[in-house]
C-alpha cells in the first residue's frame, strides 16, 4: 500500500467523509492512519466530534488526526527567514527587511509552499509510525496548485543553479588568473560613506557559497515532495451522481496529466443502489476505476456511521499499490 | 664589477617593469571578468526578486529562502539601479505603493 493518500473534488462532494471512512476502516483493520486537515475550513474535527490540533491527538484505536493551520505555517516560514536576514546581513538599515517580507507574505505561490513544507514536515516526523497518511485537501484550486509546485519551482532552482554555477566559475577564472583578485565587487571603494564597509569576501567554490548550497537544498526537498506525489501517493477523485462535480473532476484528471501525477480512482459518492450516474462517470473516466461509496441515508452524524460508508473495493485498490 | 652592476640593475629593472606590466594585464583581464561576474550577479538577483517587477519569475517562497544569503546581491544590485538608500523605497515608488 502507499504511504499517502488524497481525496479531491468538488466541495461537498465527499472527500472529508471518504477519508475519513477509508482511516477509520483501516484503522478498524489494524493499520496504523494519521488524518491530516489541509483544509482550512477545517471540518475533520466535526466528523470524528473531538477538537484537533497541530500535533497527532488519539481518534480511535490506530487512528490519529491533526490539522494544518496554513496561516501558522506561512508564519513560521517567514519568521525562519527574517531571523536569518537578522543574523546574516550587516546592512539591515539598507533594506526594510520586515517590509520586504510582509509584501512576500501576500504573494502568490506562498501559501501553496507553505503546504509543501507542511506534508514535508508531516511525512518525515510521523510517516515511522504509521502505515497510512491521509491528507483531507483544501478546495481545488489551491491542492492542484501545491500539487504542482514541486516540479514548477523545480525548474526554476535548476536554471538558478546554473546560472550561480557560472557566477562561481567566472570567479574561479579570475583567482586563477589573479589570486589576489577581488572576486566580488566591493561597494567600500565607490562609496564614500561606508568607508568603514568590511571588504566582501565572495565564495567562488560551490561547497562554499551559501546561495548555491541552499538552491541544491531546495531542489533536493523538491525532488524528493515530488517523488511522494507522484510514486507514494494513492490520488482518488470523489464526485457525486451530477454534472457539476463530473466536470471538475475531469479538469483535475487532466491538470494532474501534466504533473505526472497518477489518477488512481474515482469514489461516486452519494449513489443509491442503482447507482445512477455510473455509466456517466465509466464513459468519461474509462481508463480509470471507478468505485460507488453508497449514500448514508440520515446522513453521517456518529463516528461509528463511519464503517456504513461502502469503502470495501476503493481500500482494495488502495492496498494493491506496492510502493513504488 | 661596475658593469656587471649596472647590467645587473638594468636586468633588474626590466624584471620589474615585465612584473608590473603582466600585474597590469591581470588586473585588466579580471576587470573584463569581474564585470562579467557583476552582469550575472545582477541577473540573478533579478530573476530571485523578478516579480517586483513583473517579470517571470520563481515563487516569491523562493526569493524569501534565499534573502538572508543575497545581502550582497541585493546591495550590488541598489548601488547599480542607482536606488536611493532605501532600496525597498525605491521598489516601492516603482510600482507606486504607498
Ligand atoms: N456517502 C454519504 N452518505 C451520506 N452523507 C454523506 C456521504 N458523503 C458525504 N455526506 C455528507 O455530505 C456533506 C458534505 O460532505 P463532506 O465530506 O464534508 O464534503 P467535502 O469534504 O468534499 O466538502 C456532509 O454533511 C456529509 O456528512
Ligand atoms: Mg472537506
Amino acid at each position: 500500500m502507499k504511504k499517502i493518500a488524497f481525496f479531491l473534488g468538488k466541495g461537498g462532494v465527499g472527500k472529508t467523509t471518504i477519508s475519513s471512512a477509508v482511516a477509520y476502516q483501516f484503522a478498524k483493520e489494524g493499520k496504523r492512519v494519521l488524518i491530516v486537515s489541509l483544509d482550512p475550513a477545517h471540518n475533520l474535527g466535526d466528523v470524528f466530534q473531538k477538537s484537533l490540533a497541530n500535533t497527532p491527538r488519539s481518534l480511535d484505536a490506530n487512528l490519529e488526526g491533526m490539522e494544518i493551520d496554513l496561516a501558522v505555517w506561512v508564519e513560521k516560514y517567514l519568521k525562519e527567514s527574517r531571523e536569518e536576514i537578522k543574523a546574516n546581513y550587516m546592512y539591515q538599515s539598507a533594506f526594510s527587511v520586515d517590509a520586504y517580507i510582509d509584501i512576500l507574505k501576500y504573494s502568490p505561490g506562498t501559501e501553496e509552499y507553505a503546504v509543501l513544507w507542511a506534508i514535508e514536515y508531516v511525512y518525515k516526523e510521523y510517516g515511522g509510525r504509521c502505515d497510512l497518511i491521509i491528507f483531507d485537501t483544501p478546495p481545488t484550486a489551491l491542492t492542484l496548485r501545491f500539487l504542482a509546485m514541486p516540479s514548477i519551482t523545480r525548474l526554476w532552482v535548476r536554471e538558478l543553479s546554473r546560472l550561480r554555477e557560472k557566477i562561481l566559475q567566472k570567479r574561479q577564472t579570475i583567482l586563477r588568473i589573479n589570486p589576489k583578485a577581488s572576486i566580488v565587487r566591493n561597494l567600500s571603494e565607490e562609496t564614500e560613506d561606508a568607508q568603514d564597509e568590511p571588504k566582501v569576501r565572495g565564495a567562488a567554490k560551490k561547497e562554499d557559497d551559501l546561495i548555491y548550497t541552499k538552491l541544491s537544498s531546495i531542489a533536493s526537498r523538491l525532488a524528493e515532495l515530488q517523488r511522494l506525489f507522484s510514486h507514494e501517493s494513492y490520488l482518488a477523485v470523489v464526485v457525486n451522481p451530477d454534472t457539476l462535480s463530473v466536470a471538475e473532476a475531469l479538469r483535475i484528471r487532466q491538470e494532474l496529466g501534466k504533473l505526472d501525477v497518477r489518477l488512481n480512482s474515482i469514489c461516486l459518492n452519494k449513489t443509491t443502489e442503482g447507482g445512477e450516474g455510473r455509466q456517466n462517470v465509466e464513459k468519461n473516466f474509462g481508463d480509470c476505476p471507478v468505485f460507488a461509496t453508497g449514500l448514508r441515508q440520515g446522513g453521517i452524524g456518529e463516528v461509528s456511521q463511519l464503517a456504513e460508508i461502502q469503502a470495501g473495493g476503493l481500500k482494495n485498490d488502495m492496498k494493491r499499490f506496492g510502493q513504488e | 664589477m661596475g658593469a656587471i652592476l649596472a647590467l645587473k640593475r638594468v636586468f633588474g629593472f626590466a624584471g620589474k617593469v615585465w612584473r608590473l606590466a603582466t600585474e597590469v594585464h591581470r588586473i585588466k583581464a579580471t576587470d573584463m571578468l569581474t564585470f562579467e561576474v557583476n552582469e550575472m550577479e545582477n541577473l540573478f538577483t533579478i530573476l530571485v526578486c523578478g516579480s517586483f517587477m513583473g517579470l517571470p519569475s520563481p515563487p516569491a517562497a523562493i526569493a524569501i529562502e534565499l534573502l538572508p544569503y543575497m545581502e550582497h546581491e541585493l546591495r550590488l544590485m541598489v548601488a547599480r539601479a542607482d536606488f536611493s538608500q532605501d532600496a525597498l523605497a525605491s521598489i516601492m515608488d516603482m510600482l507606486h505603493v504607498d
